[in-house]
Protein backbone atom coordinates (compact mmCIF):
# COMPACT_ATOMS: atom_id res chain seq x y z
CA UNK A 1 0.00 0.00 0.00
CA UNK A 2 1.34 3.30 -1.35
CA UNK A 3 1.61 6.23 1.24
CA UNK A 4 -0.84 8.19 -0.95
CA UNK A 5 -3.26 5.33 -0.45
CA UNK A 6 -3.06 5.67 3.37
CA UNK A 7 -3.98 9.35 3.14
CA UNK A 8 -6.95 9.10 1.60
CA UNK A 9 -8.17 6.20 3.77
CA UNK A 10 -7.55 8.39 6.31
CA UNK A 11 -9.29 11.02 4.53
CA UNK A 12 -12.23 8.58 4.34
CA UNK A 13 -12.32 7.55 8.12
CA UNK A 14 -12.09 10.94 9.31
CA UNK A 15 -15.13 12.05 6.52
CA UNK A 16 -17.23 9.25 8.51
CA UNK A 17 -16.45 10.41 11.70
CA UNK A 18 -17.42 14.26 11.26
CA UNK A 19 -20.92 13.06 9.07
CA UNK A 20 -21.95 10.80 11.74
CA UNK A 21 -21.58 13.09 14.40
CA UNK A 22 -23.56 15.17 12.47
CA UNK A 23 -26.64 13.10 12.00
CA UNK A 24 -26.24 11.94 15.38
CA UNK A 25 -25.79 8.18 14.23
CA UNK A 26 -24.76 6.78 17.75
CA UNK A 27 -24.32 3.05 17.86
CA UNK A 28 -24.56 3.15 21.78
CA UNK A 29 -28.32 3.91 20.57
CA UNK A 30 -28.47 1.60 18.17
CA UNK A 31 -27.81 -0.83 20.94
CA UNK A 32 -30.15 0.12 23.41
CA UNK A 33 -32.89 0.14 21.17
CA UNK A 34 -32.90 -3.46 20.10
CA UNK A 35 -34.83 -4.46 23.16
CA UNK A 36 -37.94 -2.01 21.14
CA UNK A 37 -37.57 -4.16 18.33
CA UNK A 38 -37.58 -7.19 20.01
CA UNK A 39 -41.51 -5.83 20.91
CA UNK A 40 -42.30 -5.43 17.65
CA UNK A 41 -40.92 -8.58 16.28
CA UNK A 42 -43.29 -10.76 19.33
CA UNK A 43 -46.31 -8.57 18.82
CA UNK A 44 -45.75 -9.40 14.25
CA UNK A 45 -45.78 -13.00 15.85
CA UNK A 46 -49.33 -12.86 16.83
CA UNK A 47 -50.31 -13.03 13.32
CA UNK A 48 -54.39 -12.62 12.77
CA UNK A 49 -54.83 -14.56 9.42
CA UNK A 50 -58.49 -13.33 8.76
CA UNK A 51 -56.59 -10.40 7.00
CA UNK A 52 -55.08 -12.55 4.65
CA UNK A 53 -58.02 -12.07 1.89
CA UNK A 54 -57.52 -8.12 2.22
CA UNK A 55 -54.13 -8.19 1.95
CA UNK A 56 -53.58 -10.12 -1.05
CA UNK A 57 -56.35 -8.06 -2.74
CA UNK A 58 -54.22 -5.07 -1.72
CA UNK A 59 -51.42 -6.75 -3.13
CA UNK A 60 -53.42 -7.49 -6.46
CA UNK A 61 -54.52 -3.79 -6.92
CA UNK A 62 -50.50 -3.06 -6.13
CA UNK A 63 -49.05 -5.28 -8.75
CA UNK A 64 -51.78 -3.91 -11.35
CA UNK A 65 -50.78 -0.41 -10.35
CA UNK A 66 -46.82 -1.21 -11.01
CA UNK A 67 -47.89 -3.18 -14.25
CA UNK A 68 -50.06 -0.01 -15.56
CA UNK A 69 -46.91 2.06 -14.54
CA UNK A 70 -43.96 0.20 -15.93
CA UNK A 71 -46.03 -0.36 -19.35
CA UNK A 72 -47.16 2.84 -19.37
CA UNK A 73 -43.91 4.24 -18.67
CA UNK A 74 -41.42 2.39 -20.39
CA UNK A 75 -43.87 3.20 -23.73
CA UNK A 76 -43.07 7.05 -23.14
CA UNK A 77 -39.49 6.71 -22.14
CA UNK A 78 -38.81 4.38 -25.22
CA UNK A 79 -38.94 7.12 -28.01
CA UNK A 80 -37.86 9.58 -25.69
CA UNK A 81 -34.40 7.47 -25.54
CA UNK A 82 -34.17 7.23 -29.35
CA UNK A 83 -33.89 11.16 -28.91
CA UNK A 84 -31.41 10.50 -26.06
CA UNK A 85 -29.18 8.38 -27.64
CA UNK A 86 -26.02 10.29 -28.87
CA UNK A 87 -25.22 7.51 -31.32
CA UNK A 88 -28.78 8.95 -33.70
CA UNK A 89 -28.84 12.42 -32.85
CA UNK A 90 -27.00 15.16 -33.21
CA UNK A 91 -26.23 17.05 -29.99
CA UNK A 92 -29.03 19.32 -30.74
CA UNK A 93 -32.03 17.17 -30.33
CA UNK A 94 -30.16 14.77 -27.67
CA UNK A 95 -28.83 17.31 -25.09
CA UNK A 96 -31.80 18.98 -24.20
CA UNK A 97 -33.43 15.66 -24.30
CA UNK A 98 -31.39 14.52 -21.50
CA UNK A 99 -31.55 17.27 -19.49
CA UNK A 100 -35.30 16.78 -19.11
CA UNK A 101 -34.87 13.02 -18.22
CA UNK A 102 -32.02 13.95 -16.11
CA UNK A 103 -34.83 16.54 -14.27
CA UNK A 104 -37.89 14.05 -14.45
CA UNK A 105 -34.96 11.39 -12.59
CA UNK A 106 -34.11 13.93 -9.93
CA UNK A 107 -37.31 13.19 -8.45
CA UNK A 108 -37.62 9.85 -5.97
CA UNK A 109 -41.01 8.09 -6.69
CA UNK A 110 -42.45 8.99 -3.45
CA UNK A 111 -42.32 12.62 -4.40
CA UNK A 112 -44.27 12.14 -7.91
CA UNK A 113 -47.02 10.41 -5.42
CA UNK A 114 -46.87 13.61 -3.51
CA UNK A 115 -47.66 15.79 -5.93
CA UNK A 116 -49.66 13.92 -7.81
CA UNK A 117 -51.78 13.23 -4.66
CA UNK A 118 -51.90 17.16 -4.80
CA UNK A 119 -53.46 17.07 -8.64
CA UNK A 120 -55.88 13.84 -8.78
CA UNK A 121 -56.45 13.15 -4.80
CA UNK A 122 -56.13 10.56 -2.79
CA UNK A 123 -56.13 6.98 -4.65
CA UNK A 124 -53.97 4.45 -6.75
CA UNK A 125 -54.54 6.73 -9.79
CA UNK A 126 -51.85 9.09 -8.68
CA UNK A 127 -49.72 6.10 -7.48
CA UNK A 128 -49.93 4.79 -11.12
CA UNK A 129 -49.04 8.37 -12.42
CA UNK A 130 -45.98 8.83 -10.17
CA UNK A 131 -44.84 5.01 -11.18
CA UNK A 132 -44.78 6.27 -14.78
CA UNK A 133 -43.01 9.28 -14.29
CA UNK A 134 -40.51 7.37 -11.70
CA UNK A 135 -40.12 4.79 -14.92
CA UNK A 136 -40.02 7.26 -17.72
CA UNK A 137 -36.83 8.77 -15.96
CA UNK A 138 -35.44 5.88 -14.27
CA UNK A 139 -35.68 3.34 -17.58
CA UNK A 140 -35.02 5.97 -20.20
CA UNK A 141 -31.27 6.65 -18.57
CA UNK A 142 -30.83 2.32 -19.29
CA UNK A 143 -32.71 2.11 -22.65
CA UNK A 144 -30.56 4.93 -24.70
CA UNK A 145 -27.32 3.50 -22.79
CA UNK A 146 -28.49 0.24 -23.82
CA UNK A 147 -29.01 1.53 -27.68
CA UNK A 148 -25.34 3.85 -27.46
CA UNK A 149 -23.95 0.26 -26.64
CA UNK A 150 -25.41 -1.63 -30.11
CA UNK A 151 -22.65 -2.55 -32.51
CA UNK A 152 -21.81 0.32 -35.00
CA UNK A 153 -21.30 -2.29 -37.69
CA UNK A 154 -24.91 -3.04 -38.68
CA UNK A 155 -25.51 0.79 -38.07
CA UNK A 156 -23.03 1.55 -40.19
CA UNK A 157 -24.04 -1.46 -42.90
CA UNK A 158 -27.85 -0.46 -43.50
CA UNK A 159 -27.35 3.18 -43.20
CA UNK A 160 -25.00 2.78 -45.94
CA UNK A 161 -27.95 2.04 -47.76
CA UNK A 162 -29.09 5.41 -47.68
CA UNK A 163 -32.47 4.28 -45.56
CA UNK A 164 -34.43 6.75 -43.43
CA UNK A 165 -34.00 7.41 -39.97
CA UNK A 166 -36.86 5.44 -38.74
CA UNK A 167 -36.02 3.03 -41.00
CA UNK A 168 -33.20 2.33 -39.03
CA UNK A 169 -34.60 2.45 -35.56
CA UNK A 170 -37.18 -0.34 -36.86
CA UNK A 171 -34.64 -2.31 -38.72
CA UNK A 172 -31.48 -2.31 -36.77
CA UNK A 173 -31.72 -0.30 -33.63
CA UNK A 174 -34.89 -2.35 -32.03
CA UNK A 175 -33.61 -5.67 -33.08
CA UNK A 176 -29.97 -4.98 -32.06
CA UNK A 177 -31.40 -3.81 -28.41
CA UNK A 178 -34.12 -5.80 -27.91
CA UNK A 179 -32.71 -8.46 -25.42
CA UNK A 180 -31.60 -5.38 -23.26
CA UNK A 181 -34.58 -3.70 -23.34
CA UNK A 182 -37.16 -6.51 -22.33
CA UNK A 183 -34.21 -7.62 -19.54
CA UNK A 184 -35.08 -3.57 -18.50
CA UNK A 185 -38.82 -4.16 -18.78
CA UNK A 186 -38.73 -7.10 -16.47
CA UNK A 187 -36.75 -5.33 -13.58
CA UNK A 188 -38.63 -2.20 -13.82
CA UNK A 189 -41.95 -4.18 -13.37
CA UNK A 190 -40.03 -5.95 -10.62
CA UNK A 191 -38.88 -2.77 -9.08
CA UNK A 192 -41.88 -0.59 -9.75
CA UNK A 193 -43.33 -3.71 -7.29
CA UNK A 194 -41.50 -2.94 -4.70
CA UNK A 195 -41.90 0.90 -5.08
CA UNK A 196 -45.77 0.65 -5.48
CA UNK A 197 -45.71 -0.69 -1.57
CA UNK A 198 -44.47 1.86 -0.18
CA UNK A 199 -46.60 5.03 -2.28
CA UNK A 200 -49.52 3.87 0.06
CA UNK A 201 -47.39 5.73 2.75
CA UNK A 202 -48.60 9.01 1.06
CA UNK A 203 -52.03 7.93 0.49
CA UNK A 204 -51.62 7.22 -2.97
CA UNK A 205 -52.88 3.97 -3.16
CA UNK A 206 -51.68 0.01 -2.56
CA UNK A 207 -51.01 -2.22 -0.07
CA UNK A 208 -48.77 0.20 1.94
CA UNK A 209 -51.79 2.40 2.71
CA UNK A 210 -52.82 -0.84 5.18
CA UNK A 211 -49.12 -0.71 6.70
CA UNK A 212 -48.50 2.56 7.41
CA UNK A 213 -51.67 2.70 8.87
CA UNK A 214 -51.57 -0.59 11.28
CA UNK A 215 -48.18 0.44 12.24
CA UNK A 216 -49.35 3.71 12.98
CA UNK A 217 -52.04 2.21 15.90
CA UNK A 218 -49.21 -0.14 16.62
CA UNK A 219 -51.17 -3.31 15.16
CA UNK A 220 -47.84 -5.07 14.29
CA UNK A 221 -49.82 -8.57 13.83
CA UNK A 222 -52.15 -6.87 10.95
CA UNK A 223 -48.93 -4.82 9.26
CA UNK A 224 -47.19 -8.23 9.53
CA UNK A 225 -49.50 -9.91 7.54
CA UNK A 226 -49.40 -7.56 4.67
CA UNK A 227 -45.97 -7.08 4.89
CA UNK A 228 -45.21 -11.32 4.44
CA UNK A 229 -47.92 -11.16 1.24
CA UNK A 230 -45.65 -8.76 -0.18
CA UNK A 231 -42.69 -10.57 0.64
CA UNK A 232 -44.23 -13.58 -0.86
CA UNK A 233 -45.00 -11.43 -3.94
CA UNK A 234 -41.87 -10.40 -4.34
CA UNK A 235 -40.39 -13.16 -4.22
CA UNK A 236 -42.51 -14.77 -6.51
CA UNK A 237 -41.97 -12.11 -9.42
CA UNK A 238 -38.04 -12.26 -9.17
CA UNK A 239 -38.36 -16.56 -9.56
CA UNK A 240 -40.63 -15.57 -12.68
CA UNK A 241 -37.94 -12.95 -14.25
CA UNK A 242 -35.32 -15.22 -14.01
CA UNK A 243 -37.40 -18.02 -15.83
CA UNK A 244 -38.60 -15.57 -18.48
CA UNK A 245 -34.66 -14.52 -18.57
CA UNK A 246 -33.10 -17.61 -19.02
CA UNK A 247 -35.96 -18.35 -21.37
CA UNK A 248 -35.98 -15.49 -23.58
CA UNK A 249 -33.33 -13.51 -22.72
CA UNK A 250 -29.88 -15.21 -22.43
CA UNK A 251 -31.14 -17.57 -24.77
CA UNK A 252 -31.10 -14.80 -27.32
CA UNK A 253 -27.94 -13.70 -26.49
CA UNK A 254 -25.87 -16.95 -26.87
CA UNK A 255 -23.93 -17.25 -30.08
CA UNK A 256 -24.36 -13.66 -30.28
CA UNK A 257 -20.35 -12.20 -30.82
CA UNK A 258 -20.88 -8.87 -29.16
CA UNK A 259 -22.70 -9.01 -25.68
CA UNK A 260 -22.60 -6.27 -23.69
CA UNK A 261 -22.75 -6.18 -19.90
CA UNK B 1 3.35 -17.49 -55.47
CA UNK B 2 2.02 -19.70 -58.79
CA UNK B 3 1.63 -18.10 -62.10
CA UNK B 4 -1.07 -16.98 -62.70
CA UNK B 5 -3.47 -19.40 -65.04
CA UNK B 6 -7.29 -19.25 -64.83
CA UNK B 7 -8.78 -15.87 -66.31
CA UNK B 8 -11.97 -15.19 -65.46
CA UNK B 9 -12.38 -11.74 -66.12
CA UNK B 10 -14.13 -10.30 -69.25
CA UNK B 11 -11.62 -8.98 -71.56
CA UNK B 12 -11.56 -4.67 -70.84
CA UNK B 13 -12.54 -3.98 -74.71
CA UNK B 14 -15.83 -5.74 -74.31
CA UNK B 15 -17.00 -3.70 -71.43
CA UNK B 16 -18.72 0.07 -71.40
CA UNK B 17 -15.92 2.58 -70.78
CA UNK B 18 -17.80 4.95 -68.88
CA UNK B 19 -16.09 5.96 -65.64
CA UNK B 20 -18.43 4.69 -62.73
CA UNK B 21 -15.61 6.02 -60.15
CA UNK B 22 -13.02 8.75 -60.43
CA UNK B 23 -10.58 9.90 -57.52
CA UNK B 24 -7.75 12.44 -58.28
CA UNK B 25 -5.53 13.35 -55.73
CA UNK B 26 -7.87 12.33 -52.52
CA UNK B 27 -6.81 12.35 -49.20
CA UNK B 28 -8.31 11.97 -45.78
CA UNK B 29 -7.43 11.27 -42.45
CA UNK B 30 -9.29 10.44 -39.06
CA UNK B 31 -7.35 12.35 -37.32
CA UNK B 32 -5.48 15.66 -38.07
CA UNK B 33 -2.02 14.34 -37.71
CA UNK B 34 -1.59 10.90 -39.48
CA UNK B 35 -3.39 10.48 -43.28
CA UNK B 36 -5.00 7.28 -43.89
CA UNK B 37 -4.97 8.03 -47.86
CA UNK B 38 -2.65 10.07 -49.74
CA UNK B 39 -2.75 11.68 -53.36
CA UNK B 40 -4.94 8.80 -54.57
CA UNK B 41 -5.54 8.71 -58.37
CA UNK B 42 -7.74 6.09 -59.74
CA UNK B 43 -10.55 5.98 -62.45
CA UNK B 44 -12.75 2.39 -62.35
CA UNK B 45 -15.07 1.37 -65.70
CA UNK B 46 -18.40 0.70 -65.08
CA UNK B 47 -19.15 -3.09 -65.16
CA UNK B 48 -15.22 -4.14 -64.42
CA UNK B 49 -14.57 -5.43 -61.22
CA UNK B 50 -11.48 -4.03 -59.62
CA UNK B 51 -9.44 -5.44 -56.84
CA UNK B 52 -7.62 -3.69 -54.05
CA UNK B 53 -4.94 -5.10 -52.29
CA UNK B 54 -2.06 -3.90 -49.86
CA UNK B 55 -1.16 -4.60 -46.10
CA UNK B 56 -3.19 -4.39 -42.47
CA UNK B 57 -3.65 -0.75 -41.86
CA UNK B 58 -2.48 0.26 -45.81
CA UNK B 59 -5.65 2.14 -46.12
CA UNK B 60 -8.24 -0.29 -47.65
CA UNK B 61 -11.23 -0.38 -46.25
CA UNK B 62 -10.95 3.79 -45.67
CA UNK B 63 -11.29 3.73 -49.81
CA UNK B 64 -14.14 1.49 -49.55
CA UNK B 65 -15.33 3.93 -47.14
CA UNK B 66 -14.75 7.08 -49.70
CA UNK B 67 -16.74 5.34 -52.21
CA UNK B 68 -20.04 5.03 -50.66
CA UNK B 69 -20.46 8.63 -48.54
CA UNK B 70 -19.21 7.09 -45.68
CA UNK B 71 -15.84 9.10 -44.79
CA UNK B 72 -15.58 12.39 -46.48
CA UNK B 73 -12.06 13.32 -48.43
CA UNK B 74 -10.00 16.06 -46.91
CA UNK B 75 -8.63 16.92 -50.09
CA UNK B 76 -9.13 15.84 -54.11
CA UNK B 77 -12.22 15.01 -56.34
CA UNK B 78 -13.95 12.14 -56.05
CA UNK B 79 -16.76 11.34 -58.32
CA UNK B 80 -19.30 8.43 -58.05
CA UNK B 81 -21.60 7.93 -61.89
CA UNK B 82 -20.12 11.77 -62.19
CA UNK B 83 -21.79 12.87 -58.45
CA UNK B 84 -19.69 13.85 -55.45
CA UNK B 85 -20.88 11.57 -52.42
CA UNK B 86 -22.14 13.50 -49.64
CA UNK B 87 -24.76 11.74 -47.67
CA UNK B 88 -26.40 15.18 -47.17
CA UNK B 89 -27.20 15.41 -50.96
CA UNK B 90 -30.30 14.51 -52.16
CA UNK B 91 -29.64 13.16 -55.03
CA UNK B 92 -26.46 11.52 -53.53
CA UNK B 93 -29.22 9.31 -50.85
CA UNK B 94 -30.44 8.41 -53.40
CA UNK B 95 -27.63 6.75 -55.11
CA UNK B 96 -26.51 5.25 -51.90
CA UNK B 97 -29.40 3.00 -52.38
CA UNK B 98 -27.94 0.84 -55.16
CA UNK B 99 -24.58 0.68 -53.77
CA UNK B 100 -24.10 -2.30 -52.17
CA UNK B 101 -21.49 -1.94 -49.34
CA UNK B 102 -20.29 -5.43 -47.12
CA UNK B 103 -17.95 -4.23 -44.73
CA UNK B 104 -15.05 -5.70 -42.96
CA UNK B 105 -17.32 -6.69 -40.56
CA UNK B 106 -19.86 -7.76 -42.52
CA UNK B 107 -22.72 -5.30 -40.61
CA UNK B 108 -25.49 -8.18 -40.27
CA UNK B 109 -28.13 -8.10 -37.72
CA UNK B 110 -27.29 -11.23 -35.37
CA UNK B 111 -30.33 -11.64 -33.64
CA UNK B 112 -32.92 -11.50 -36.53
CA UNK B 113 -33.57 -13.97 -39.11
CA UNK B 114 -31.44 -14.78 -42.76
CA UNK B 115 -34.38 -13.46 -44.90
CA UNK B 116 -35.02 -10.48 -42.92
CA UNK B 117 -31.27 -9.62 -43.13
CA UNK B 118 -31.88 -10.05 -46.48
CA UNK B 119 -35.50 -7.95 -47.48
CA UNK B 120 -33.67 -4.80 -45.55
CA UNK B 121 -31.60 -4.19 -48.96
CA UNK B 122 -35.30 -3.66 -50.50
CA UNK B 123 -36.15 -0.93 -47.68
CA UNK B 124 -35.75 2.08 -50.12
CA UNK B 125 -38.17 1.03 -52.11
CA UNK B 126 -40.92 0.21 -49.41
CA UNK B 127 -43.59 3.20 -48.59
CA UNK B 128 -43.59 4.88 -45.03
CA UNK B 129 -46.42 2.64 -43.77
CA UNK B 130 -44.88 -0.33 -44.69
CA UNK B 131 -41.80 -0.19 -43.42
CA UNK B 132 -43.95 0.59 -40.55
CA UNK B 133 -45.32 -2.44 -40.16
CA UNK B 134 -42.66 -4.76 -41.90
CA UNK B 135 -45.02 -5.23 -44.62
CA UNK B 136 -42.96 -6.24 -47.65
CA UNK B 137 -44.62 -6.72 -50.57
CA UNK B 138 -45.22 -10.27 -52.17
CA UNK B 139 -42.69 -9.17 -54.86
CA UNK B 140 -39.78 -8.33 -52.94
CA UNK B 141 -40.66 -11.56 -51.01
CA UNK B 142 -40.11 -13.41 -54.35
CA UNK B 143 -36.93 -11.39 -54.77
CA UNK B 144 -35.35 -11.88 -51.48
CA UNK B 145 -35.94 -16.23 -52.23
CA UNK B 146 -34.96 -15.34 -55.51
CA UNK B 147 -31.61 -14.32 -54.28
CA UNK B 148 -30.86 -16.74 -51.36
CA UNK B 149 -31.08 -19.58 -54.35
CA UNK B 150 -28.41 -17.56 -56.00
CA UNK B 151 -26.34 -17.61 -53.05
CA UNK B 152 -27.10 -21.15 -51.94
CA UNK B 153 -28.60 -20.25 -48.92
CA UNK B 154 -32.26 -21.89 -49.91
CA UNK B 155 -33.86 -23.71 -46.49
CA UNK B 156 -31.77 -21.76 -44.50
CA UNK B 157 -34.34 -18.85 -44.19
CA UNK B 158 -35.67 -18.78 -40.89
CA UNK B 159 -32.29 -19.41 -39.46
CA UNK B 160 -31.00 -16.84 -37.14
CA UNK B 161 -27.89 -14.84 -38.36
CA UNK B 162 -25.82 -15.96 -35.12
CA UNK B 163 -26.26 -19.50 -36.05
CA UNK B 164 -24.76 -19.36 -39.32
CA UNK B 165 -21.20 -20.50 -40.37
CA UNK B 166 -18.46 -17.53 -41.07
CA UNK B 167 -18.91 -18.38 -44.91
CA UNK B 168 -23.01 -18.39 -44.69
CA UNK B 169 -22.85 -15.17 -43.05
CA UNK B 170 -21.08 -14.01 -46.51
CA UNK B 171 -23.38 -15.36 -48.21
CA UNK B 172 -26.42 -13.45 -46.51
CA UNK B 173 -24.31 -10.09 -46.64
CA UNK B 174 -23.59 -10.42 -50.31
CA UNK B 175 -27.24 -10.88 -50.81
CA UNK B 176 -29.09 -8.10 -49.02
CA UNK B 177 -26.59 -6.04 -51.01
CA UNK B 178 -27.93 -7.91 -54.25
CA UNK B 179 -31.35 -6.77 -52.66
CA UNK B 180 -30.47 -3.37 -53.21
CA UNK B 181 -30.22 -4.13 -57.35
CA UNK B 182 -26.56 -2.49 -57.46
CA UNK B 183 -24.88 -0.62 -59.82
CA UNK B 184 -21.86 -0.67 -57.73
CA UNK B 185 -20.77 -3.59 -55.18
CA UNK B 186 -18.02 -2.64 -52.70
CA UNK B 187 -16.86 -5.44 -50.61
CA UNK B 188 -13.93 -5.58 -47.75
CA UNK B 189 -11.67 -8.53 -47.82
CA UNK B 190 -15.16 -10.87 -47.72
CA UNK B 191 -13.50 -13.65 -48.43
CA UNK B 192 -10.18 -13.57 -46.79
CA UNK B 193 -10.62 -15.64 -43.93
CA UNK B 194 -12.37 -18.83 -45.68
CA UNK B 195 -10.82 -21.74 -46.99
CA UNK B 196 -9.89 -21.81 -50.62
CA UNK B 197 -12.40 -23.86 -52.15
CA UNK B 198 -15.15 -21.49 -50.18
CA UNK B 199 -13.45 -18.59 -51.29
CA UNK B 200 -13.94 -19.43 -54.84
CA UNK B 201 -17.44 -20.05 -54.79
CA UNK B 202 -17.88 -17.14 -53.56
CA UNK B 203 -15.63 -15.39 -55.88
CA UNK B 204 -17.81 -17.09 -58.67
CA UNK B 205 -21.36 -16.07 -57.28
CA UNK B 206 -20.26 -12.84 -57.29
CA UNK B 207 -18.90 -12.63 -60.68
CA UNK B 208 -22.43 -14.60 -61.80
CA UNK B 209 -24.02 -11.62 -60.47
CA UNK B 210 -21.65 -9.33 -62.15
CA UNK B 211 -22.54 -10.72 -65.70
CA UNK B 212 -26.51 -10.54 -64.65
CA UNK B 213 -26.81 -6.89 -63.66
CA UNK B 214 -24.18 -5.72 -65.05
CA UNK B 215 -22.59 -4.22 -61.68
CA UNK B 216 -19.00 -2.73 -61.40
CA UNK B 217 -17.63 -4.95 -57.84
CA UNK B 218 -14.78 -3.46 -55.93
CA UNK B 219 -13.25 -5.50 -53.96
CA UNK B 220 -10.36 -5.54 -50.93
CA UNK B 221 -8.66 -8.68 -51.33
CA UNK B 222 -5.44 -9.75 -48.92
CA UNK B 223 -4.77 -12.59 -51.46
CA UNK B 224 -3.23 -10.89 -54.59
CA UNK B 225 -3.36 -14.33 -56.44
CA UNK B 226 -7.02 -14.25 -55.73
CA UNK B 227 -7.06 -10.69 -57.20
CA UNK B 228 -5.80 -11.03 -60.18
CA UNK B 229 -7.46 -14.16 -60.74
CA UNK B 230 -10.60 -12.37 -60.57
CA UNK B 231 -10.47 -8.73 -61.40
CA UNK B 232 -9.89 -6.35 -64.58
CA UNK B 233 -7.49 -4.35 -62.16
CA UNK B 234 -6.16 -4.30 -59.15
CA UNK B 235 -4.69 -1.47 -57.20
CA UNK B 236 -2.03 -2.16 -54.57
CA UNK B 237 -1.92 0.03 -51.79
CA UNK B 238 0.85 0.87 -49.57
CA UNK B 239 0.87 3.21 -46.08
CA UNK B 240 -2.14 5.50 -47.91
CA UNK B 241 -0.75 5.63 -51.09
CA UNK B 242 -1.73 4.31 -54.35
CA UNK B 243 1.92 2.36 -55.47
CA UNK B 244 1.03 -0.13 -58.26
CA UNK B 245 -2.28 -0.76 -60.90
CA UNK B 246 -1.78 -3.78 -62.91
CA UNK B 247 -3.98 -6.03 -64.77
CA UNK B 248 -3.65 -9.16 -66.74
CA UNK B 249 -3.85 -9.28 -70.73
CA UNK B 250 -3.82 -12.36 -72.23
CA UNK B 251 -1.22 -14.22 -69.98
CA UNK B 252 0.46 -11.70 -69.37
CA UNK B 253 0.68 -8.59 -66.82
CA UNK B 254 0.20 -5.10 -67.30
CA UNK B 255 1.18 -2.22 -65.21
CA UNK B 256 -1.28 0.63 -66.06
CA UNK B 257 0.39 2.94 -63.92
CA UNK B 258 4.05 3.21 -65.25
CA UNK B 259 3.76 1.33 -68.06
CA UNK B 260 4.72 -2.17 -69.17
CA UNK B 261 6.13 -4.56 -66.50
CA UNK B 262 7.16 -8.37 -66.94
CA UNK B 263 4.99 -10.46 -64.47
CA UNK B 264 7.88 -11.42 -62.23
CA UNK B 265 8.88 -8.54 -61.93
CA UNK B 266 5.29 -7.09 -60.58
CA UNK B 267 5.17 -10.23 -58.27
CA UNK B 268 8.57 -9.97 -56.98
CA UNK B 269 7.67 -5.81 -56.24
CA UNK B 270 4.64 -7.02 -54.73
CA UNK B 271 6.28 -10.03 -52.62
CA UNK B 272 8.67 -7.44 -51.51
CA UNK B 273 6.45 -4.40 -50.32
CA UNK B 274 3.80 -6.26 -48.74
CA UNK B 275 4.01 -9.79 -48.38
CA UNK B 276 3.23 -10.63 -44.75
N1 LIG C 1 -12.05 4.73 -37.06
C1 LIG C 1 -10.75 5.03 -37.14
N2 LIG C 1 -10.21 5.99 -36.35
C2 LIG C 1 -8.92 6.33 -36.44
N3 LIG C 1 -8.04 5.76 -37.28
C3 LIG C 1 -8.50 4.79 -38.09
C4 LIG C 1 -9.87 4.38 -38.06
N4 LIG C 1 -10.04 3.42 -38.98
C5 LIG C 1 -8.84 3.23 -39.54
N5 LIG C 1 -7.90 4.05 -39.03
C6 LIG C 1 -6.49 4.13 -39.42
O1 LIG C 1 -6.41 4.43 -40.80
C7 LIG C 1 -5.44 3.63 -41.44
C8 LIG C 1 -6.06 2.84 -42.57
O2 LIG C 1 -7.02 1.95 -42.03
P1 LIG C 1 -7.90 0.96 -42.89
O3 LIG C 1 -8.94 0.39 -42.01
O4 LIG C 1 -8.35 1.67 -44.11
O5 LIG C 1 -6.81 -0.15 -43.28
P2 LIG C 1 -7.00 -1.49 -44.08
O6 LIG C 1 -6.06 -1.42 -45.22
O7 LIG C 1 -8.42 -1.73 -44.38
O8 LIG C 1 -6.46 -2.56 -43.05
P3 LIG C 1 -6.95 -4.09 -42.78
O9 LIG C 1 -6.38 -4.93 -43.86
O10 LIG C 1 -6.34 -4.41 -41.45
O11 LIG C 1 -8.43 -4.06 -42.76
C9 LIG C 1 -4.82 2.76 -40.35
O12 LIG C 1 -3.61 3.34 -39.98
C10 LIG C 1 -5.80 2.81 -39.22
O13 LIG C 1 -5.13 2.74 -37.99
MG1 LIG D 1 -9.76 -3.09 -43.77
Amino acid sequence: MTPKNNIIIGIIIALLVVASYNVDANPIEFIEGLPNLAIVVEEMLLVEPKYVPTAIWAMFETIQMAFIGTIIGFAIALPLSMLAARNLNSKYVYAPVRALLATIRTFPSILWAILFVIMVGLGPFAGVLAIIMYTIGFVSKLQYEAIETIDSDPMDAVSSIGVSKWQLIRYVVIPESASHLLSQLLYMFDYNIRQTSILGLVGAGGIGFYIINYIKFFEYGKAAVFMLIVLITVLIIDWVSVKIRDKYIIKSQHGMEVTTK
Amino acid sequence: MKKIQMIKNQPLSLISTTKIIQMSNVSTSYDSKNFALKGINLSIDRGTNYAIVGQSGSGKSTLLKLMNGMMISSNGTIKIDYVVPDMNDKKFKKMMHTIGYIPQSLGLIKNITVIENILIGALPRLSKIQSLFKRFPEHEIQEAKRILKLVALSGKENRKVYMLSGGEKRRVAIARALMQKPTILLADEIVSELDHVTAHEIMDLIADAQKQMNLTAIMVHHDMQLALEYANRVAVIKDGEKILEIGVEGEKIVDFQTGDMSAEEIMEMYSNDSKK
